[in-house]
């Protein structure tokens, strides 16, 4: 049972409680190597705020390029981020953007922690059981 | 004081709403719904573009929601010749609102 708050501070709202439902399986060794390897790779939600402002001074989509979603990216920084609507719906909807997408990287990070599993045997890599 | 914890509970299911509403994905339908809708072959339309409103009369994403109706019309020459990205469009927001729906299958919420 390791608690989210000592190992990643910086977390607020919504992932932290997701983060906290993941860290709840493990114990304090598990907890600081996921911790370690979540910190460098998720994405903070105010760069996504502040690449998505850029859009308004015609760079538009760069938080999509970041987030991955290549597609999407192009097809805004092709069309001034379709006109302004994007960047302006993005702007109000940054949190879950970056919220998606460090879901995704708990959830990568997680696997790749129960492929090492004879360091580390009882990774529940699986949070929807609450044993 | 019953009165006040009631209407706690009441503004905690709201924030609970505001918080879980999956904004992007209505934003995306709601678009593709409102590309199905317009007149592509009408001569003035109205338009939410706040550039246009501004006063700009061209920037590079002019024409792409008609080029995206002209494609569901079927007259893909005249959709080109209007914007060339909206085939593209289409398959970009159909695999975001695929991921979209997704993540929102898969995704449960703690806390």
């Amino acid at each position: 049972m390791a608690n989210v708050l000592r190992h990643l501070p910086e977390l607020e709202g919504m992932e932290l409680g997701y983060i906290q439902g993941i860290l709840k399986n493990m114990d304090d060794d598990q907890a600081n190597l996921f911790a370690q390897v979540y910190r460098a790779r998720r994405k903070d939600n105010q760069m996504v705020l502040i690449l998505c402002l850029l859009g308004f001074f015609g760079f538009a989509g760069l938080h999509r390029f970041i987030l991955g979603q290549i597609g999407l990216g192009i097809l805004y920084i092709l069309t001034l981020g379709l006109c302004f609507i994007g960047t302006i719906v993005d702007l109000v909807n940054y949190k879950s953007l970056a919220y998606e997408y460090n879901i995704k990287v708990a959830h990568e990070t997680l696997s790749m922690m129960s492929n090492n599993s004879n360091f580390y045997p009882n990774v529940n890599t699986n949070p929807n059981d609450k044993a | 004081m019953a009165f006040f914890s009631y209407f706690e509970f009441q503004m905690k299911r709201i924030g609970n709403f505001i918080r879980t509403f999956p904004l992007e994905l209505v934003f995306w339908i709601g678009a593709l719904i409102g590309i199905l809708l317009i007149d592509p072959y009408g001569a003035q339309h109205f338009t939410l573009c706040p550039l246009e409103n501004l006063g700009f009369h061209w920037c590079p994403g002019c024409g792409l929601g008609r080029a995206m109706s002209l494609l569901t019309k079927g007259d893909f020459q005249a959709s080109w010749s209007m914007h060339p990205l909206a085939m593209f469009a289409f398959g970009a927001i159909g695999f975001r609102i695929f991921e979209l729906i997704r993540h929102l299958k898969t995704t449960n919420y703690y806390g």
